[in-house]
């Protein structure tokens, strides 16, 4: 790295233009890993002051005398590279980049490539390899701990399910906090539409940036700031993930054919943790003294409260043809366990990569095909893309490329929540004695619906399921339906233009548009329990019954961008150089969003029939919505350097948005950043031995943002009037209505504004084998577009308004040292830690706190003085010594009269570890990270509790002693409980919502794989290029607070929104772990 | 190295720039923010089914389970949980943001909108709306008490309307009342169809705000009786007509147009209403026909009731009839659908005109219109008048004890107290949240109980409901919470014993 810096300095120094006069020599440098051109590379002939620098296309000139003159390449953060001159005057040149150099070339913003010491912002880059590792499916996932700053949070880990990926903390109240995704220069859409009757119904459909495959991604380059992102404008606030696509290289001597197959399983990461002790059935009787009573054994209840297990062979569900099944009265430690089963997946992915002398291709194909862990195929998820991308150079001075992408899904996502249609909220209601995998076998009387009698007299309408409040989980996989089919396209052309070396006129269109049309089928069913005589051991008849539901969602978003950029560089002279960048950006978004479903309360005529016209009463449209934006954006991006260790950047913008009002619709914003490489002047002291490399950098920055489309004006609708489950819809007969619009709107917005300022440093030790990366920064959101809440009573229920402030403020340190370095072996280690600090500094005078979602026990909110993702309920009361209060004739813990803050879902701070070996053709991948300190709300921790079946239920039911609990006495003084049992049937499930906050802090082995890469020269008689097999898994173990007995905190029924901390009964997560295989021709 | 440059590379720039500025001049392309999907005005016309359909979910469904089970002839079902909370009088605020959303911001402002719209010839739709304003603020404050009406529904001119006080809400009710009965007479185009409760007609509107502001004076026997009895006079003296037909809304088994309280039910898939031996037990004293259309029997039980809030109970019955079909209470039964919700019925027009002739305020026979009241319920519950049938009648007429030898006692008290009990048995089912009001007003019919399933102290019955909590948390002039066993203002001066 020294050498090489040195040598650079030493080309810079001497790199005077000969004017020569026998051969011109011309070409092009590429990046080896993309093959994208590489600009700035040093090129000197060997042994003369003949020297030149590629231009921003990576091209080219340069003279040379005789013949066998040897030109040397080099760059930094790429290995040096020479050729002999032959016959030709074409010389094209890929370099290899050195990847654990320091001065490595990124893509920033607007797909430019920029040297990484030129930065004055942190910009971590992951390539390819690092992405890949755990073999998971999502490239957001994958991201997990492998920079600082990132936080990303994966909900199910399975294919196609929700991944959320925010930068630096969350900035903007009720806007998307989600990094911005661009690939090869265009931002592609990565909207998250929870799917079911409410954000809580938990159907995940993902988010639409997991639609990439990643083996078509060369780099992810992590913007991290709004300084980064300030070219792509407003939607950048939040950062962005700028993703280059795999491409071929030119002058490549053959199609390099690549092919890769991973082969996953799957199995559920963490379950509740259950009691083994009571049955099912309930408290009849309490004895007087508290600690004795009588139970009944209901044969159709869901509830384990009844009697201590006994072991005894005792009757079990209905009577059917007057037989009772018979079973031991004891606990099936693992029903529920072994109700899911293994899932398996199987991507394949064929790339075809290459170029002539002018042009580049890569066509790369995937499909990802997928049956998760619930039993039998009904949880399916199948994805199949195809990936071209292509350059060409038409002549010297206009070059061209092409990328297209085609993504298709099908899938078939499993309901949670708490609706009708969920499966683990079935699942977990089952009575500890009762053997899940047992009831599987549908076409058995005793676990079906509908059935023929012994006379042989069919009885479709009946039901012989144990089960009279739950419903037999089998039959729901079976007969519930969330059907998705997306299709998608992204991609761009762009065309260049060079008349001069020191200009360069780009101009790309991109476009993304895709289709996700969901599929919602419910059941028609009315069924009545077989065995029908109550005998004072059950409860009376219970018609299960629904008039069934069909809904189709469709989403359609198309999205166009152009840019115009045109640059120029100039050098003043030696030490001095400069370029400047000036360009146009207009961008479209078009939705199209059509939710209609067979009518509410109506239903289905036909069972069975799934069709709009089969809808019993009209049609339900549920929403019909068009938009339209458009945004024009002028921007100018100046670069200076001196003496390549002095770095300015300046960046103006000014956007003019449809969404704002007219004559309020223009914003600017700014950003400057700087880097100083002040071990360029220390060159030749002794520090610079053990101080290889040293970087201070510093960025300044502010972004604007516009509103969504249509918010200016109050406007109404169609009326439907809503009871709290019913509602009464219109058209009434025939009679059509209409009602005033829920929200004011505000014709006086104006743009929101955030202002970051972040500070940094980059060090190498040791000739960098140890590297460090630091920054601080600070961001604030304000005059934040906020649909606040208003009384009802003013006739409306919200107000658009400009309004709020949040600030973020936080550390991130990376950390990178290789421990052993020889021919064989290569170990090294590397961390991040990260805390980022949010604050609500202001909202509306007069508004303490701002609903971000939940339902009404239990919300998230942004509250003033607070972290924003705060939740707010009633909870369990507590004295000031933290002491709970219970009643003091029950024992029972009292809740607080009003809602209280009760833990935020932000984790305080996040940390990862990992280690990369290699021994010989051998290497070991590991990495670990953590979240400290967040919480969530677990409504899989409130159903076990209310069913009986979790741990915290078992133990002493009657009459203990509620755990470090106090009463108030005749004085009104808190005394310590030592006397007053409680009964916990009559305690859980009538706790209040705040006591089913879970502790949220986790370590999980996030990724870890062990791969074999043959020689070549064990491949010389094959027809491999080369060959890896490798095994490989991504989030494989968790480790938890042992206060946390229900799920992994990562998971979330609300996808990939705003809306976190969310254990809805939301299905749980999963480790994969599988082999894979790369091999190429 | 050095290039030499034909063009002044700032020349160039600067062009590029005016040239890329030239694209994005043209403001047109920027237009495009007209909302395609949603108008920004309303025809009036188009806004009185919303006013009207709030109505009917507010007394047909949120407030009809209230009132039915504190009126006491429904209590929860020991089978199911939802309405737990409301036999045990232990309510949460949350659970009045829904009713009281449907209130302001699906009736009232949509009445507003209504009577502030500039069109011409809607006079017969303002007055209508005032009337329903009237009606709405009724409910409002009979539920709450103190409810924001001079700074409300205004959006952001009152971001946070105050409160004020339950005699200025029905000061602006008998207001509301008399501007919509002097806009009805303004010949005008009618809104026909579009009016679900009588399509339109000036004289049954006429009739029905007359019916109305009966009913606001009497409830203020206690708290002004001297208030109560000019308003009563003046009505008479100007001739006001009264209702003879139900003022309701007609629903149909057509999904989203049925009743209100049938389509919960539905939607909750769960049948939590059950008869309240409270109620049961005193129509069968009567040996009162009624029972058997108010409840649906289960499983061949005849009128099978449990005790009010025993759901919990041990060795409670599981087995117990439900609300019948005829007041859209029966799960089990579609034709549920099609109940009325009341907004006031013929029957409660004649026992309204019977208590105000009673007390000695308007000239006529008590008798004869206590008993039209009760002929008007029997109407009602579709018993036919002229076959055998109506034997029934006659028979209850004379024979049962809370009929027609309770109104002929002489002293006015005991009238009264027959009146109003006779109307609790009419409402049963089909206007329970008016005859919870009445029972607050009068302490009739005095045979409720306390619910055992109680959380109350001894003797403590709910009085009101609670504010939403969506208020609490949004109006900086929110006045804070009541408990739900304070009286309402025209309720202060009654003495309410629960029966033992």
């Amino acid at each position: 790295m020294k050498k090489l810096l040195q040598s650079l300095f030493v080309v810079l120094l001497f790199a005077v233009s000969a004017m020569a006069q026998q051969r011109t020599i011309t070409g092009t440098v590429t990046g080896k890993e993309d093959g994208l051109p590489l600009p700035g590379v040093s090129v000197k002939v060997k042994g003369t002051k003949t020297g030149t620098m590629t231009g921003s296309d990576g091209k080219f000139s340069i003279s040379v005398s005789e013949s066998g003159a040897v030109i040397e390449f080099s760059s930094i953060g790429y290995i040096s590279h020479s050729r002999t001159v032959a016959a030709g005057n074409v010389i094209n040149v890929s370099l290899e980049s050195d990847a654990k150099s320091l001065g490595e070339v990124i893509v920033t913003a607007n797909a430019i490539k920029r040297e990484k010491r030129t930065l004055g912002y942190s910009a971590p880059t992951i390539k390819n390899e690092e992405l890949v590792q755990g073999g998971s499916p999502s490239v957001i996932s994958s991201l997990a701990g492998k920079v600082a700053g990132i936080n990303v949070t994966s909900s199910s880990s399975t294919p196609g399910s929700s991944s959320r990926v925010v930068l630096r903390g969350g900035s903007s109240i009720s806007g998307s906090n989600q990094a911005l995704i661009v690939v090869d220069g265009v931002p592609i859409d990565n909207s998250s539409v929870i799917g079911g009757s409410s954000v809580l119904a938990s159907v995940d459909f993902g988010n639409r940036g997991n639609d990439l495959a990643p083996d078509d991604i060369a780099s992810v380059t992590v913007l991290k700031g709004p300084a980064a992102a300030a070219l792509y404008g407003s939607r950048a606030s939040n950062g962005a993930l700028v993703i280059t696509t795999k491409t071929g290289s030119k002058g490549a001597d053959k199609t390099s054919i690549t092919f890769t197959t991973s082969n996953t399983f799957s199995k559920v990461l963490k379950l509740p943790d259950y009691q083994n002790e009571y049955g099912q059935g309930y408290i009849d009787t309490v004895a007087a003294d508290g600690k004795s009573a009588t139970y009944i054994t209901d044969f159709k209840e869901n509830g384990s409260w009844g009697a201590p297990f006994t072991g005894v062979v005792q009757p079990w569900g209905q009577e059917i043809d007057g037989v009772r099944q018979t079973k031991p009265y004891s606990a099936v430690k693992n029903n529920v366990k072994d109700f899911f089963t293994t899932g398996f997946a199987t991507d394949n992915n064929l790339s075809f990569s290459g170029g002539g002398e002018k042009t580049t291709y890569f066509l790369g194909l995937n499909s990802l095909n997928s049956n998760g862990v619930f039993p039998g195929n009904y949880d399916r998820f199948n994805k199949y893309g195809v990936r071209f991308n292509g350059t060409s150079e038409f002549s010297n001075k206009f070059t061209a490329g092409v990328s297209f992408n085609y993504t298709r899904i099908d899938a078939n996502e499993v309901g949670g929540g708490q609706g009708a249609g969920s499966v683990y909220n079935n699942v977990l209601q089952t009575p500890r004695d009762i053997d899940l995998p047992s009831l599987a076998d549908l076409n058995n009387k005793y676990n079906g619906y509908g059935y023929t009698d012994a006379k042989g007299v069919k009885h479709p309408n009946s039901y012989g399921y144990y089960g009279t409040y739950t419903q037999n989980p089998y039959w729901i996989l079976q007969n519930y339906k969330n059907l998705n089919d997306v299709s998608r396209v992204t991609g761009n052309f762009n065309i260049a233009y060079n008349p001069y070396s020191w200009l360069n006129i780009k101009e790309r269109v991109g476009i993304d548009t895709y289709s996700d049309r969901r599929r919602t089928l419910a059941p028609k069913y009315s069924f009545v329990d077989i065995d029908n005589n109550p005998d004072g051991q059950y409860a009376g008849t219970n018609t299960r019954s629904s008039n069934g539901n069909y809904q189709i969602d469709q989403f359609n978003v198309t999205e166009l961008v152009h840019d115009l950029m045109i640059s120029a560089s100039h050098k003043f002279n030696d030490d001095f150089e400069g370029s400047i960048m000036i360009g146009n950006n207009i961008r479209q978004r078009q939705t199209n969003s059509l939710s209609t479903g067979v009518n509410a309360s109506g239903g289905l005529v036909v069972p069975g029939w799934y069709n709009l016209n089969n809808s019993n009463g009209p049609v339900n449209i549920i929403t019909d919505q068009l938009t339209k934006r458009r945004l024009v954006g002028l921007y100018a991006d100046l670069n200076l350097s001196y003496k390549n260790f002095l770095f300015l950047e300046a960046t103006a913008r000014n956007d003019w948005s449809s969404t704002l009002p007219i004559n309020n619709n223009s914003f600017f914003y700014p950003s400057v950043s700087g880097s100083f490489v002040f071990t360029e002047l220390l060159k030749n002291s002794s520090i610079n031995n053990i101080l290889s490399y040293g970087k201070l950098r510093s960025s300044w920055a502010q972004v604007g943002n516009d509103t969504d489309p249509y918010q200016l004006l109050t406007t109404f609708s169609k009326s439907t009037v809503n009871g709290s489950f019913g509602s009464t819809v219109f058209p009434f007969g025939n009679v059509a209505a209409l009602t005033a619009g829920t929200t004011l709107g505000n014709i006086n917005l104006k743009p929101e504004k955030t202002a970051a300022f972040e500070i940094g440093t980059e060090l190498g030790f040791l000739d960098n084998r140890i590297s460090v990366d630091f920054s601080y920064y600070k961001s604030n959101s304000k005059d934040q577009i906020l649909t606040i809440p208003i009384p009802n009573s003013t006739g409306y229920g919200f107000s658009l308004v400009n309004a709020g402030e949040v600030q973020n403020k936080g550390v991130e340190l990376s950390l990178r040292g290789t421990i052993v370095k020889s021919n064989d072996v290569t170990w090294e280690m590397y961390g991040s830690y990260t805390k980022n600090n949010n604050k609500v500094l202001s909202l509306m005078p007069g508004v303490d706190q701002i609903s971000i979602g939940g339902f009404s026990g239990m919300t998230a909110v942004a509250a003033v003085g607070r972290p924003y993702g705060e939740f707010y309920a009633v909870t369990t009361l507590t004295d000031d010594q933290g002491r709970t209060v219970v009643d003091s004739k029950t024992g029972i813990p009292l809740s607080t009269p009003t809602a209280q803050y009760v833990g935020n879902y932000n984790p305080k701070y996040q940390a990862s570890l990992g280690t990369n070996l290699r021994y010989k053709h051998v290497s070991l991948n590991v990495l670990f990270d953590t979240k400290q300190g967040g919480v969530f709300f677990s409504r899989t921790r409130d159903i076990t509790a209310f069913a009986g079946v979790s741990a915290e239920t078992g133990g002493q039911r009657l009459g203990a002693i509620f755990p470090n609990s106090v009463y108030k006495d005749a004085s009104g003084k808190y005394v310590p409980n030592t006397s007053v049992g409680y009964i916990k049937q009559n305690y859980y499930g009538s706790e209040p919502a705040g006591a089913d906050m879970v502790d949220g802090s986790f370590v999980k082995l996030r990724s870890a794989s062990l791969s074999y890469t043959f020689t070549k020269e064990q491949l010389k008689r094959t027809p491999f290029g080369s060959f890896a097999i490798g095994v490989y898994g991504n989030n494989l173990f968790i480790w938890t607070p042992k206060s946390n007995q229900w799920a992994d905190p990562e998971i979330n029924s609300a996808g990939a929104g705003n809306l976190q901390g969310f254990d809805f009964t939301a299905q749980p997560s999963v480790r994969n772990y599988g082999i894979n295989l790369k091999v190429s021709f | 190295m050095r290039t030499k440059n034909i063009y002044n590379p700032k020349r160039l720039l600067l062009l590029a720039l005016i040239g890329v500025v030239g694209m994005t001049g043209c403001k047109k392309f920027l237009d495009i923010n007209q909302n395609p999907n949603n108008p920004d005005s309303a025809d009036p016309n188009l806004l009185l089914p919303t006013v009207e359909a709030s109505v009917g979910q507010v007394v047909g469904n949120a407030f009809q389970v209230y009132g039915g089970m504190y009126a006491q002839y429904w209590t929860q079902s020991p089978n199911a949980s939802q309405y737990r909370g409301i036999d045990q009088y232990r309510l949460t605020n949350t659970s009045f943001d829904r009713p009281w959303l449907t209130i302001y911001r699906n009736g009232l402002i949509n009445a507003d909108l209504i009577i502030k719209n500039p069109g011409t010839s809607l006079e017969y739709t303002k007055g209508i709306a005032y009337i329903l304003k009237a009606y709405t603020y009724q409910l409002a404050t009979d539920a709450f008490g103190d409810v924001p009406l001079s700074q409300a529904l205004q959006g952001n001119g009152f971001g946070s309307p105050k409160y004020d006080t339950q005699e200025l809400v029905y000061d602006s009710i008998f207001n509301y009342i008399d501007k919509g009965k002097a806009l009805l007479t303004i010949n005008s185009n009618s809104p026909g169809a579009q009016d679900l409760v009588f399509g339109g007609s000036p004289t049954n509107w006429t009739a029905f705000a007359n019916t109305l502001k009966l009913r606001a004076y009497l409830r203020l026997t206690k708290i002004n009786p001297a208030k109560a009895e000019a308003g009563v006079k003046a009505l008479y003296a100007a001739g006001a007509k009264f209702l003879t037909a139900d003022a309701s809304i007609k629903y149909s088994t057509v999904g989203g147009n049925q009743n209100p309280l049938f389509n919960e039910t539905v939607a909750l898939n769960t049948q939590n209403l059950v008869a309240s031996s409270t109620a049961v037990n005193a129509f069968k004293r009567n040996n009162d026909p009624r029972v058997n259309k108010f409840y649906d029997d289960v499983a061949g039980q005849t009128a099978k009731s449990i005790v009010q809030g025993s759901f919990n109970s041990s060795g409670v019955a599981k087995l117990v009839a439900v609300p019948s079909s005829l007041v859209g209470g029966n799960l089990a039964n579609g034709t549920s659908a099609t109940a009325p919700v009341k907004l006031i019925s013929a029957a409660e027009s004649y026992f309204l005109q019977a208590e105000a002739v009673a007390r000695g305020w308007a000239s006529g026979d008590v008798t004869a219109l206590f008993t039209s009241g009760v002929q008007a319920s029997f109407d009602a519950t579709g018993f036919p008048r002229d076959t055998e049938k109506e034997h029934s009648f006659s028979d209850y007429m004379n024979n049962a004890p809370d009929a027609l030898a309770a109104v002929n006692a002489p002293a006015m008290e005991s009238k009264i107290k027959a009146i109003i009990t006779q109307k609790y048995y009419a409402m049963c089912g089909f206007q329970g949240f008016e005859a919870w009001s009445e029972y607050r007003r009068t302490g009739y019919p005095n045979f409720l109980i306390t619910s055992v399933a109680s959380t109350l102290a001894a003797g403590k019955l709910p009085l009101r409901l609670l504010y939403p909590n969506s208020e609490a948390t949004s109006n900086l002039n929110f006045p804070g919470n009541q408990t739900i066993d304070v009286p309402v203002w025209w309720g202060k001066n009654t003495v309410v014993t629960p029966a033992p």
